[in-house]
């Protein structure tokens, strides 16, 4: 066995399709180039619509106020907050392996980096709709900002979990999304020198920066490269535990609860990772990118989808048990009433929640199951489902009945415009992610050209009679060469 | 060491020209600087290593220029300033609440001529200061937008403008011509106005043979006619609930609707307050066929049908000792009967019976028990008889007759409505067509106006003079405090000029009055203190407890209308397998106030329902029609959670209404009750938002046709009923559906009196446990991590004796009135948006298939100021926060809405506004929305011109989007502050009250400053030490609101104790 073997034996290469330099570009870079296609018209033009009635919701609800939604007053927070926590946590798997798998080097990153990065910006964007359209004087959503003003010393209060939000989701979005563009800057280039359109050329021009790919300019990217993420991996755990502060700090029962931290960012994770399934088994269905794209990808995600489903589910358990143990009237209620109770008015929440992140991401312990696509997409979904479900879980079925029954709500559901707003946000989602797909590599250009060597056929076939050799072979033609 | 120079290249070492050129031009780009630069700005250039400079100067002058000061604004005061008038600064007015023949003493605040908040008149020594819900919505009534501004006459149903009085005389004086003056007949409700009385006495002998006649929707004929035969005398007299050591109550809700519950409430409370060094009070006994207000407050309440009232005041004085049989009823009721005679003839001299019931039988049983138990004389006194009620039914019944029969040629009504609250409207209105000149003095185009011929309206009681003598004695004086905002003339005026009397009745009232008090200076005193009384009344305690009955005046009994009373009650049909009771609500009454949306959305005490009437059920009835089993909490759960209510259709006297059911805990089964005073209605329906009033439109049902009229007097019982179910749903808005307190005894705190003379420090202990691993004395320091602070100056504080208070409401509407706390309508009362600042929670205990277990609990919710307040730290923009006074206040300003506080609040006290409900909203015009939030016509009414002048200008006025709260009428503390700063002395108690405290009539809000020892609300706690706590004490949120917990006093302990 030789010494110099490069190639991995139980792991299949990162890129299948034998491919060279030439061919990676010209796959990844095809439909850019390409008009696009009838279902990516399709597509654009569905998500354009549910933005549209989005837009007019929110019109709607800022016109006439927050009563054209269902809450009331017990229930100050449902869907708005419910879907904020959700878009959130669905950016923190492109932050995870963009930054933290970066600086552990996870070289499978690199097929899944860059849809997963913008995944997490649009998901963001989207995240941050909820917290400002939510606020009954929207207009007056500035006074959150520490700025000077006309009014004395008066700043925001520094105590309120809402303001930490303010600053983590925005440097959140700040730091992603330049991690995000520091990434693209190389692949832009690609694209402009590629560019034949005078348009294409100066649009990209302009976007790269004028990137020469000297090496200086590589260096200082793969230098910025990786102090963004330093600086982004603090932030994969910060972000949704600062989100979690909003309900952990609180007094309400069911909220106030120390678990919430890393509680949150496992379902983060969780529900990022199955977002990421989503968009990807379509993406490289669409753009044909199976090769970079690879089952591999699908598998190893999987696994990450069962751990932290199973991580949530401990947690779920372990605030029934402290709910039991803490000897509070208010949380056992809170837990054993308003969630447990399957014939409670909001019992069966608890139990698509349960079902959707605990149990059924159990399936993914077999292997044939996590490499099968078909079901790790239906999984997928099924895992935004519950983790929406858990965040509505946690913020309505705790305020719903709380502290005094006199206080007890009557039974929430959407109005029309609050799905808008929701529904709206996914028209957001993807008008942005076509918009992507469409005129930004999906796949890092640069970066996957990295570990082509290292893997595939091209490989074997020049470091394979290298490999086969033992070393007192190797060592011989080494002391031997001329 | 040698100063050596690398060089980079042969250029950068000869320093050749193109190599300086190019070091030049290294950096080519330039900032977009030059426009500015090129001229001006100091001349400078502003290279881009400049940038930096620039940006800062730039942003420290912007911070500079922005901080300044914004330009002062002044409003434009008085040209000519109006004498005794200083803008800003209220004026009170002593004046008196007057509708049918009820009278309250009150004082009017006036601002800036604006009549804005009425205030109970301490000096009433009926009243001493407490109001009700209904008087303290009144002043809403001055700003009705349905009151008729001008005369009319009405030509085929359609009202034409009469453009004078002169006019208006002559057209009616020319319609009576030619009719027999004999025929003419006055209708008005009970007449307790001596000059009132005085005018309408020289009219008939003007016009003889011209009847009047008093008619009360709400009548107490029974009572009278029942008294003239135990007593000889038709009065009613007066009731002393603070002599009673037994209460017993036989239907009477005297709490919240019957005769004159203010005054009762007071008593009764007195009766109740409990001296922790010797803890006393009364016991009250409670039968009923519905759970009322009063019921909800008693020690025993026993259920029963409405058919067996009769049979239970017989039962009741059989076991007093009086000679008659007691009649069959069920064992458990006659077991309460028992016990609540021993407990009777026990406390001989202490103790009182009182009856609801409009039977003459039943009142004279009632008399005989009184009679039995020694309360002539003591808790029942006749020397100053309660002349609120003097209508006789049967005299109206024969008015119908002969106005059918065409024998009244002119009817003259003044503020009744008996095509609306008389069972018999059918043939009133048939027999109002029959009469030749009808002419209504009455403010709005009601069901009965509408069908006269002319119409003058009268004035609301804010613009006119008067006087009400509501006890034999007690006068109550009414002075106009705003000039009538419309063409408008109190109904002596017209009676006086009808029959020769040239004077106006301004005049001949102060002539009257002058005369009568022996000159201007005590008329003017009168005036002043609002009343004119007797000297006050031996024996009436201040503070609390039962006092001894002063010797009072005694009135002949005589027995003889008691055996035929018996007699007749024993042959009384007994009842089918439904029946049905009407009753009324502490907040509509018979319907007088119906447009008056405050009271509309002012939820029922028990129901906690809004804007509709219903039947109450037992739950039993919901199980056995619907199968919804209530006692199963997930049932109950999904049940209660949303509003949609089943609808029945109830047979009574041939008559079919539809209407939704709610089942309430101790509701006897198999009886319907529904509440009177809904279901407004113009002949044509349409007419019925512009003639009674856009808020009345489509609230609730009215009943009144199924009232019976047993010959005598009306009843409102109603023994056989059947029903059938709709299948329809119909919702209800109730703005607190869960009924349990989940036996959360931190929440609520109760105990009887035996417990608690046992073991006192019950709670005390309960209390200290909680807290012990906490700092346990030193909790509120100890029990954070966070740095204490001292709390110096002045700090607000309240008590609320849960003991004192009965849940009437009025505090809840004079937080309306004082803080311009908005109505949302029933649509958004149905969707949980309602504003309420201050709300009575209402929670039962017992079983809910044994109506008599069922125990009821008022409790007062409101902001609790929160010392460590958890909405406070969570405001991203610190729109609310603490002030040094103790208070949690908000800045309306600043508020952006995100929710967080209300979320955060354990005692959901915070109310958001969801929708422009003032009107004073940055988007204008946002009030048009159709579908999801659509605002009732009710909400934009009070967005009208006139609606709006019943705002209190101290306080906000709140635009759509931001958090409200309790703010502990932050505007009157402002203005105790002030009065004693400006009198140059320490603030006392007497400065400064909350609209609340004032309002109830049982005082059972006290609130203060907790840092003068000396203050009222210290003294309540230190004195109640045992009974004091607070709601979610262990939370260590610190409110700054203390509860004394509910002592009940069973008479099943009792026994116990003996």
């Amino acid at each position: 066995m030789s010494a110099f073997r490069y190639e991995s034996q139980v792991r299949p290469p990162l890129v299948a399709g034998d491919k060279n330099y030439h061919q990676i570009t010209d796959d990844i870079i095809r439909p850019i180039e390409n008009r696009p296609s009838k279902l990516w018209w399709t597509g654009f033009l569905v998500s354009v619509l549910l933005l549209c009635f989005g837009i007019f919701s929110v019109t709607r609800e800022v016109i006439y106020g927050t009563g054209q939604w269902n809450l009331n007053k017990t229930i100050g927070w449902a869907w708005d907050i419910t879907n904020f926590v959700w878009w959130i946590g669905i950016g923190h798997a492109g932050t995870l392996i963009s930054a933290i798998l970066l600086l552990f080097r996870q070289q499978w990153r690199t097929g899944v980096n860059r849809a997963a990065e913008a995944m997490t910006i649009f998901a963001v964007m989207c995240a941050g709709q909820f917290p400002i359209w939510h606020m009954g004087r929207v207009w007056m959503f500035f006074f959150v900002l520490p700025y000077p003003n006309t009014r004395g010393a008066l700043w925001p209060n520094f105590n309120s979990p809402l303001l930490w939000d303010v600053f983590a989701v925005s440097t959140y979005f700040t730091v992603s999304l330049l991690f995000w563009y520091c990434g693209l800057l190389p692949d832009l280039a690609s694209i402009r020198d590629r560019a034949k359109l005078k348009w294409r050329k100066f649009f990209y021009g302009v976007a790269s920066f004028g990137w020469s790919g000297s090496t200086k300019h590589w260096q200082r990217h793969e230098a910025l490269s990786l102090v963004l993420a330093g600086l982004a991996t603090p932030l994969v755990l910060s972000v949704h535990t600062i989100v979690s502060f909003d309900f952990a700090t609180s007094v309400v029962p069911g909220w106030h609860t120390t678990i919430f931290p890393p509680y949150f960012v496992a379902g983060a994770v969780f529900s990022g990772f199955a977002m990421v399934q989503s968009l990807l088994i379509i993406t490289r269905k669409v753009l044909k990118l199976e090769d970079y794209i690879t089952i591999e990808h699908i598998d190893v995600m999987n696994k990450i989808i069962v751990l932290t489903g199973s991580i949530v589910g401990i947690a779920y358990l372990t605030e029934l048990f402290i709910a039991w143990y803490s000897m509070s009237p208010y949380e056992s209620f809170a837990f054993m009433q308003n969630r447990v109770n399957l014939l409670s008015p909001y019992g069966w929440a608890y139990y698509i929640m349960m079902g959707c992140n605990v149990l059924s991401p159990q399936i993914f312990w077999f292997r044939k199951l996590r490499r099968n696509i078909t079901v790790t997409f239906f999984m997928s979904v099924i895992v935004n489902i519950g983790m929406w479900f858990e965040r509505f879980v946690i913020i309505v079925t705790s305020i719903y009945r709380e502290y005094l029954p006199s206080g007890w709500s009557t039974y929430y559901t959407p109005t029309i415009w609050e799905i808008g707003f929701y529904v709206g946000t996914f028209g957001l989602f993807f008008t942005c992610y076509f918009l992507f797909s469409k005129f930004f590599p999906v796949i890092a250009l640069a970066e996957i050209k990295h570990i082509l060597k290292k893997a595939g056929e091209n490989y074997k076939a020049k470091m394979g009679p290298e490999e086969s050799e033992t070393n007192e072979e190797f060592a011989h033609e080494f002391e031997h060469a001329h | 060491m040698s100063e050596k120079k690398y060089w980079k290249s042969f250029g950068e070492l000869n320093l050749s020209e193109s190599y300086k050129k190019d070091a030049e031009n290294e950096f080519r780009e330039e900032l977009p600087m030059e426009s500015f630069d090129s001229k001006g700005l100091l001349d400078t250039k502003t290279p881009r290593r400049d940038f930096l400079k620039y940006l800062g100067f730039s942003t420290a002058a912007a911070t500079l220029a922005a901080s300044c000061e914004m330009p002062v604004r002044h409003v434009i005061p008085y040209l000519n300033k109006p004498e005794n008038m200083v803008p800003g600064v209220a004026d009170y007015y002593a004046t008196t609440f007057v509708s049918g023949g009820d009278a309250i003493s009150i004082v009017a605040k006036v601002r800036d001529g604006r009549p804005i908040k009425l205030e109970g008149n301490t000096m009433s020594a009926v009243t001493k200061g407490g109001t009700s819900a209904r008087v303290q919505a009144s002043i809403l009534d001055l700003y009705d937008t349905a009151r008729l501004r001008f005369p009319v006459q009405m030509v085929s149903g359609v009202p034409q403008e009469v453009t004078s009085f002169e006019a208006f005389d002559k057209l009616v004086s020319d319609s009576m011509m030619g009719q027999q003056t004999g025929n003419m007949v006055i209708l008005t409700p009970t007449i307790i106005s001596i000059t009132s009385k005085q005018v309408i006495t020289d009219f008939l002998a003007h016009y003889p043979g011209s009847r009047h006649i008093q008619y009360d929707a709400d009548s107490f004929s029974g009572m009278l006619q029942a008294n003239e035969g135990s007593y000889g005398k038709r009065f009613i007299p007066s009731y002393h609930f603070n002599y009673a050591k037994v209460i017993v109550s036989l239907g009477a809700d005297f709490l919240g609707t019957w005769l004159s519950p203010i005054e009762f409430a007071r008593q009764y409370a007195q009766g109740r307050k409990i001296d922790e060094k010797a803890p006393a009070m009364n016991r009250h006994y409670q039968f009923e066929s519905f759970l009322s207000l009063t019921g909800a407050n008693a020690d025993e309440r026993f259920a029963h049908k409405p058919s067996e009232s009769a049979a239970v005041a017989l039962a009741l004085l059989a076991a007093v000792g009086g000679s008659v049989t007691a009649p069959a009823l069920p064992e458990k009721l006659k077991a309460g009967i028992s016990q609540a005679a021993k407990d009777l003839l026990a406390n001989k001299g202490k103790a009182l019976v009182v009856s609801g019931s409009n039977s003459i039988q039943v009142q004279t049983i009632v008399n005989a028990i009184n009679e039995a138990i020694g309360a002539n004389g003591t808790t029942i006194s006749w020397d100053a008889t309660n002349l609120t009620r003097q209508g006789i039914d049967a005299d109206f019944t024969a008015l119908i007759a002969d106005m059918n029969q065409g024998k009244v040629s002119t009817l003259l009504l003044c503020d009744v409505n008996p095509a609306y609250d008389h069972p018999d409207s059918k043939n009133f209105k048939s027999g109002l067509a029959k009469v030749k000149t009808t002419v209504s003095f009455s403010g709005r185009l009601d069901e009965t106006t509408e069908l006269c011929k002319f119409v003058l309206p009268s004035p609301h009681f804010l613009e006119r003079w008067g006087d009400a003598q509501s006890r034999t004695g007690y006068i109550s004086m009414m002075q106009p405090v705003i000039a009538p905002l419309f063409t408008t003339r109190p109904f002596e005026d017209s009676l006086m000029s009808w029959s020769g009397n040239k004077t106006s009745y301004d005049d001949y009232f102060k002539q009257y009055w002058t005369g009568k008090l022996g000159g201007h200076e005590a008329y003017e005193k009168a005036l002043q203190d609002g009343v004119i009384e007797p000297a006050a009344e031996a024996g009436t305690t201040a503070s609390g407890g039962i006092a001894d009955a002063p010797s009072g005046v005694k009135a002949l009994y005589n027995a003889g209308s008691l055996a035929q009373a018996a007699s007749a009650i024993s042959s009384l049909k007994k009842g089918g397998a439904y029946e049905l009771i009407l009753y009324q609500q502490v907040s509509m009454g018979i319907g007088s106030q119906s447009n008056n949306p405050w009271l509309l959305e002012l939820p029922d005490p028990i129901t906690r329902a809004t804007w509709d009437n219903y039947a109450m059920v037992s739950p039993n009835f919901i199980k056995d029609q619907y199968g919804i089993d209530l006692s199963d909490h997930n049932v109950s759960d999904k049940f209660e959670s949303h509003p949609e209510r089943q609808v029945i259709r109830i047979k009574a006297n041939g008559i079919e209404t539809s209407i939704p059911v709610v089942a309430v805990p101790g509701m006897p089964d198999g009886v319907f009750a529904i509440a009177l005073g809904y279901g407004r209605q113009s002949a044509d329906p349409k007419n019925t938002g512009n003639y009674i009033g856009r808020a009345a439109v489509d609230a609730g049902k009215n009943v009144f046709p199924l009232a019976i009229n047993n010959g005598s007097t009306i009843e409102w019982i109603v023994p056989d009923v059947s029903f059938e179910k709709t299948g329809d749903e119909y919702k209800v808005a109730q703005v607190q559906i869960h009924g349990s307190y989940e036996g959360r005894t931190s929440v609520i705190k109760e105990l009887t009196l035996n417990e608690f003379v046992k073991e006192p420090d019950d709670i005390l202990d309960d209390r200290k446990k909680e807290v012990a691993k906490f700092g346990g004395d030193n909790y509120e320091t100890e029990g954070t991590l966070y740095p204490y602070f001292d709390k110096p100056g002045i700090h607000w504080g309240m008590s609320i004796d849960l003991n004192s208070c009965v849940g009437c409401g009025a505090c809840v509407v004079a937080c309306h009135a004082e803080n311009n706390v908005t109505i949302v309508g029933k649509n958004e009362v149905l969707r949980f948006h309602d504003m309420h600042w201050l709300r009575i929670d209402r929670y039962f205990t017992g079983n809910l298939a044994d109506p008599d277990s069922i125990e009821t609990i008022f409790q007062p919710m409101l902001c609790q100021h929160c010392d460590n307040a958890p909405c406070e730290n969570v405001c991203p923009v610190s729109a609310t926060n603490h002030s040094s006074e103790g208070l949690n206040q908000m800045a309306y300003n600043r508020c952006i809405g995100t929710r967080y506080c209300a979320n955060n609040c354990p005692f959901k006290v915070r109310r958001f506004n969801w929708a422009d409900y003032t009107g004073a909203d940055s988007f204008p015009n946002n009030q048009d929305n159709q579908g999801v939030g659509k605002l009732n016509d009710a909400v934009l009414m009070m967005n009208d011109d006139l609606t709006r002048m019943v705002l209190n200008p101290d306080v906000v006025v709140r635009s759509r989007g931001v958090m409200e709260k309790c703010s502990f009428c932050v505007q009157r503390l402002q203005d105790g502050k002030l009065k004693a700063k400006k009198e140059n002395r320490v603030l006392t108690d007497g400065d400064v009250s909350t609209a609340c405290q004032q309002a109830c009539p049982t005082e059972a809000i006290v609130f203060g400053n907790i840092n003068n020892s000396k203050s009222a609300v210290v003294k309540s706690r230190q004195e109640n030490e045992h009974r004091l706590y607070h709601v979610l004490e262990e939370l260590h949120v610190l409110p700054n609101i203390s509860y004394l917990a509910k002592v009940r006093n069973p008479e099943s302990e009792a026994k116990e104790k003996v």
